[in-house]
């Protein structure tokens, strides 16, 4: 039979659609697993598919294929560019190693030349699979499905960015399918049509294509509307909890605070271990500007300052004593930032960086030879600062008013702030006689006050709302943040310099060795909180969240008056959480572990709930499919009783009759013809429906007279048929 | 009246001298609309003349009848030019060929050289004397009958010749009760010469024409094809239907389908007539006599196994 396939050019232009759909395939695990020789991979498909054009035989193609992939061995291990006796031994040799591996089982012992060939076995099925769909089944869908998926998967959970990829697909997929249908439609119905008549066809294809892709491409886009899915489907894995929002899996820094709110989904990703005698609040940075929504960052208020490994740095918290402790902090996510506990002297790290101290936000950023650094594994002495309570009760208004103009910045309070936030902080301090007395009474103020720990249906400010007044006034429940920038922005009403720190909290205990114990810190454990100036003492750690034990210590023994009966405990909790499982949010800091790595904690940690998921779905999957007999018809009823009345309607209700029927169990013998077994299905239900079905079907197809079936009137008899057989 | 009906009544016709022979009426007239020939092969004495006698009544045609014997000669069948002194010219006498509807009884009792002329003439539709072609009338029909070969004294019919009919028939002996009114028929006046015509040989022309128009779908087309090539490839088969035999089985299924009063052939069609197309034109190996197969059984188990096309043709 003459076809669509005998046109050359017309399949000449599918396989070159094919070869850039496959070497789509191919970029992005190329630069995934960091693999050189993109080129010669390429080649590779575009030699097998092109032999596939020419219908070379296997006997032709095979050995060809083979010689190009140990060429390509040998040239890329050995280096040389023919087979040469030394190349022809490296074969010989690699070849024994993998073949006595792989039949003692050991697979780490295979060598990097055997995956290579597995590799190419891989793109060498994939471009028979392709072809095979190209050629026999003039159908692509399929394939074109899965490289969607594929690169919006990779484009998710890798670095990988598909951004221009997706929109290529999308092109070349929509040609590809379009061109294929037009192949099946002309087959279909047997037109044979001379090249420029295709080419006339294939016009108005290309001509929607490009109009559609470039409306997309130039039309607004609306924001996405799901949350990133990383959290999002461990949160379906009953790990719940708070954790981070957005960026997952971008590199890089810089998430902006300006806009809070909106609930959040736990992260469990493990940000890094840390090594200590005990927990730490971990800071990354503050921001001093509260704009009404969120925190921004004064720029280029000081000069930077650079330390270098083990020299003392000043971070505004000097340690307690002289006699340092150690933490070690092994880094699961890449920052190009040290973390440093309260109290810091020092950092030390194999790879000497320069680290990079701003004092606008307090953050220490590292480098290494003018390069971003992300550390891997750092040291840090410190030693948890102490304050004097004695010092502390002598913090005046007058001491505020004489603060130098580099406190402003952290006074600064929007205009818009509504009155009634101010009054709130001085109706709280109303009792308080110095500046720590004030400070502590906000910061009490939350636990004793009704509020409410939750991550949950936290609100997003509304263009003239503020943030802090809606928490304080309006939802009276929050996380972190609200809790943070609320006290925040009451002390600076109070004209208490303050400013917002984000870092991650101590985290989950997970090992003790000697005095060292070993601390588990997840994206869950980001956490902001505050620090307030106290006049003559210094900076302070202050931490206002409900559940959350974050404290300065106090040296209550430094000149302690005996008979002083306040007693600042430094935390009331009334509504004490477990700080473990009420796990902070913080949107502060992003940079995902590796693809790989996600996937393997995910499925570590949630084994046994995918097993027995996956088990009870297919369990479930193949028991409808077992009784699909039982409810097809009536699905398949009300999908033809909407889908109007065509003869094509008509073929397809009888043919899935027929699949029915043998499913009922009355099986058509190959032999049998249509009429004779309608003949047999009426005798066995008492109709006569079947034979008047199969007479309109043998009318349309073996009479080529579609036309004069009336699908509507059938319908019914074809109703009543298929109800049958769900009985 | 539409073809259905004036054939129905053509075969009503025969029914009234042939008893309970319905099915081969039909085949008959199958065969004569396709412009074919039929093959009858049955023992002597059931009723094969008076049916071609009757069908050739019920359509007004000329009825002629050769009897082979073995020392029948070509010239016997198709005419001899004869030498006429009074005008000086050779004249040419017709012979029994040249009419509408012929039985040929006993075919294979005659000699090779005679049984070529007459299949020659068959397949023609016309013959040659000296040089000269003549046209036999439309239309042309022959019902010839055979021995079962296993007899004594006959020359079997070579593959080449038997192809040449669109259909081989066993009549087959009546049942008891039809023998029975066989019987009761016979007693009175033969009803044979009752019969009166009931569609003229023009009319019978122009059905002949429109079985051309039968449609047959390419899904159809297909299933012959693989029914025809199921046969070359049995173990028990050394000569298969030849592509002839598939244009065979095609015209039957058409003419048939025009019988049954449809404008396209289906499945069915194919099946019915398979057996009567290929039986003839498939040649055993001596295997399959010993195992006591005959191409009969071969066709049905071929029509068992060969997947009837029951959805429209896409994409392959």
């Amino acid at each position: 039979m003459t076809s669509i396939r005998k046109n050359k050019l017309f399949m000449a232009v599918l396989y070159v659609l094919v070869f850039l759909m496959l070497a789509e395939w191919l970029t992005p695990v190329i630069v995934l697993t960091e693999t050189g020789h993109k080129a010669l991979f390429l080649f590779f498909i575009a030699a097998g598919l092109l032999m596939a054009f020419l219908r070379a035989p296997w006997w032709f193609s095979g050995p060809i294929k083979i010689l190009y992939i140990l060429w390509f061995i040998v040239y890329v291990y050995t280096g040389n560019l023919f087979f040469t006796g030394e190349a022809i031994s490296f074969l010989r040799t690699d070849f024994s190693v993998n073949f006595t591996a792989l039949m003692s089982q050991n697979w780490a012992q295979t060598t990097d030349v055997f995956r290579t060939v597995l590799f190419f076995t891989l793109l060498w099925m994939a471009i028979y699979l392709i072809h095979y769909w190209v050629s026999f089944r003039l159908s692509i869908f399929l394939f074109y499905l899965l490289t969607v998926i594929f690169i919006a998967v990779l484009d998710t959970f890798s670095p990988y960015s598909g951004d221009a990829a997706i929109v290529r697909i999308m092109v070349i997929g929509l040609l590809l399918a379009g061109l294929l249908h037009l192949a099946r439609w002309m087959e279909g119905h047997r037109i044979l049509e001379r090249t420029e008549k295709l080419a006339a066809f294939a016009v108005p294809l290309v001509l929607v294509v490009a109009v559609s892709t470039a409306l997309a491409l130039y039309l607004p886009k609306a924001g996405p509307i799901w949350p990133d899915p990383v959290p999002f489907i461990t949160s379906f894995s009953g790990q719940g909890g708070a954790g981070m929002g957005g960026n997952v899996g971008r590199i890089g820094y810089g998430v902006d605070d300006s806009r809070l709110g909106g609930s959040f989904i736990g992260d469990d990703t493990v940000a890094f271990h840390a090594e200590v005698s005990e927990g730490q609040y971990w800071k990354v940075e503050s921001k001093d500007v509260y704009t009404t929504k969120g925190w921004e960052l004064t720029e280029n208020v000081d000069e930077s300052i650079f330390y270098g490994n083990d020299e003392t740095v000043d971070t505004g918290f000097d340690p307690a004593e002289e006699e340092l402790d150690l933490a070690i902090l092994s880094m699961e996510q890449d920052f190009p930032f040290v973390l440093y506990p309260y109290g810091t002297a020092s950092f030390f790290m194999e790879e000497s960086p320069d680290y990079q101290y701003s004092p606008a936000d307090q953050r220490f950023e590292t480098y290494q030879n003018g390069q971003e650094f992300e550390p891997e594994v750092y040291e840090i002495a410190f030693n948890e600062p102490s304050y004097s309570l004695t010092a502390l009760r002598e913090t005046s208004d007058e001491d505020l008013a004489e603060l130098s103009g580099d406190f402003d910045r952290f006074l600064q309070l929007p205009n818009e702030l509504p009155e009634r936030v101010r009054n709130l902080a001085a109706e709280i301090t109303a009792g308080a006689e110095t500046v720590y007395d004030k400070t502590r009474a906000v910061e009490r103020y939350f636990s004793i006050s009704g509020f409410e720990y939750s991550q949950s249906d936290i609100p997003v400010p509304e263009a003239d709302q503020d943030y802090v007044d809606q928490f304080l006034f309006e939802t009276k429940r929050g996380y972190c943040d609200n809790f943070s920038s609320s006290m925040v922005v009451m002390l600076r009403s109070l004209d208490i310099p303050a400013r917002w720190v984000k870092g991650f909290n101590e985290g989950e205990l997970i090992g003790t060795t000697g005095e060292i114990d070993t601390y588990q810190v997840t994206n869950n454990n980001a956490h902001s909180w505050v620090e307030a100036y106290m006049p003559g003492v210094g900076w302070m750690l202050f931490e206002p969240t409900i559940g959350f034990t974050g404290a300065a210590s106090i040296d209550f023994d430094l000149e302690l008056d005996a008979e002083d009966p306040v007693q600042p405990e430094p935390e009331e909790l009334p509504l004490e959480d477990n700080p473990q499982t009420a796990e902070e949010e913080e949107t502060a800091v992003a940079a995902g572990p590796s693809f790989g790595e996600r996937v393997a904690d995910f499925i570590s940690e949630n084994r046994w709930k995918l097993i027995w998921g996956l088990l009870g779905v297919s369990v479930a999957a193949s028991v409808l499919f077992k009784i699909r007999r039982k409810w097809m018809p009536k699905l398949l009823v009300s999908y033809y009783r909407k889908s109007g009345g065509g003869s094509g309607q008509f073929e397809k209700a009888y043919l899935r009759l027929l699949k029915q029927l043998d499913l009922y169990g009355i099986h058509r013998r190959p032999g049998q013809t249509l009429k004779s077994y309608a003949a047999y299905i009426d005798s066995f239900f008492g109709t006569r429906e079947m034979t008047e079905l199969t007479e309109a079907y043998e009318r349309a197809v073996y009479g080529g007279n579609a036309e004069s079936v009336d699908w509507l009137k059938l319908r019914e008899s074809w109703e009543n048929l298929i109800n049958r057989t769900s009985g | 009246m539409n073809a259905k009906e004036r054939l129905e009544q053509v075969i009503d016709n025969i029914e009234k001298v042939i008893i309970g022979k319905r099915n081969i009426a039909e085949l008959s007239i199958v065969a004569m609309l396709s412009h074919g020939h039929v093959l009858l092969e049955d023992v002597p004495g059931v009723g094969k003349t008076m049916l071609v006698r009757a069908l050739a009544k019920s359509v007004g045609a000329d009825f002629k009848r050769i009897q082979f014997t073995p020392d029948l000669l070509p010239s016997d069948v198709i005419g001899v030019s004869i030498y006429n002194p009074k005008d000086m010219e050779f004249h040419f006498r017709p012979g029994p060929i040249m009419g509408n509807i012929i039985l040929a009884d006993e075919i294979n009792r005659t000699s090779p050289k005679t049984q070529s002329s007459l299949l020659e003439a068959m397949e023609e539709a016309s013959v040659t004397i000296d040089g000269v072609t003549m046209q036999i009338p439309k239309p042309f029909f022959v019902m010839a009958t055979q021995n079962p070969i296993e007899y004594e004294g006959t020359y079997p019919l070579p593959e080449a010749q038997l192809d040449r009919f669109l259909l081989k028939i066993k009549m087959g002996y009546p049942t008891p009760k039809e023998e029975m009114e066989v019987l009761n028929r016979a007693q009175s006046a033969a009803p044979i010469e009752e019969l009166t015509s009931v569609i003229s040989l023009n009319e019978l022309l122009e059905l002949q024409e429109q079985v051309k128009t039968i449609k047959v779908d390419e899904t159809i087309r297909s299933y012959i094809v693989d029914l025809s090539r199921q046969t070359r490839q049995d173990s028990y088969v050394y000569l298969g239907v030849s592509p002839r035999g598939s244009i065979a089985l095609m015209k039957a299924s058409q003419a048939y389908a025009l019988l049954k009063g449809r404008n396209y052939v289906t499945p069915d069609d194919v099946q019915y007539l398979a057996k009567f197309v290929f039986g003839h034109r498939i040649m055993l190996r001596s295997e399959a006599r010993y195992d006591g197969i005959t191409a009969e059984e071969i066709t049905e188990r071929i029509l068992a196994k060969t997947r009837v096309p029951v959805q429209r043709l896409v994409g392959q």
